[in-house]
């Protein structure tokens, strides 16, 4: 599959799945494209669409935490900063995804 | 000047922000891209992250202060400006 059929699958797939858990794709359309192609590069590199702003630690239980949307695994943290890490995701009130610092766990939530 | 070294991934939009921060201000910095470092090199990044408490990337040191995530007011509070 060309990688353009790719991103639009996985935009169709990743919409349904991040929608239930009150996030929605990050209105600032150029950074989708270009998140989304790394995550079909990953994808075709190592078989998963992995979070390109992550590290993979080869070590799978820890890897599995970053398969995009990594959401459900990162609840708490991406809750209090409103969006993922990458920002490919933001909550479903956000219009301006500029406004939201992208702050570590422990940082999180002090704003 | 503090010494300002980047760890990093091609892959991340938010690193190449971080790198063009201090490029743009003519500010030396030096930077890993972890993706496409050694396994050793990747070990020793993880520790780094780890005990800063840092899940992902960009990762700046600049003098003795970590700074996870691209905080461009953090990097200028940091540096002093």
């Amino acid at each position: 599959m060309e990688a353009e059929s790719r991103k639009k699958a996985l935009h169709y797939f990743f919409e349904k799945v991040v929608e239930p858990l009150g996030f929605k794709f990050t209105p600032d359309a150029e950074l989708v494209d270009f998140l989304l192609e790394q995550e079909v590069m990953l994808e075709g590199k190592h078989g998963i669409p992995f979070c390109p702003c992550q590290p993979i630690r080869n070590d799978r239980a820890r890897d599995m935490q970053i398969v995009c949307p990594c959401i459900p695994f990162h609840r708490e943290h991406f809750d209090a900063i409103k969006r993922c890490w990458c920002g490919l995701f933001v909550h479903k009130d956000v219009i301006d995804p500029d406004s939201l610092p992208q702050l570590p766990p422990k940082e999180a939530g002090r704003e | 000047m503090k010494k300002v070294t980047l760890y990093t991934l091609s892959t991340c939009p938010w690193c190449r922000k971080a790198k063009k921060f201090f490029a743009d201000r003519s500010i030396p910095f030096t930077y890993i891209d972890y993706d496409l470092a050694d396994e050793t090199i990747q070990r020793r990044i993880l520790q780094e992250l780890d005990a800063a408490g840092a899940t992902g990337f960009p990762f700046a040191k600049i003098g003795d202060e970590v700074i996870s995530g691209y905080q461009p007011g953090r990097y200028a509070s940091a540096l002093g400006s």
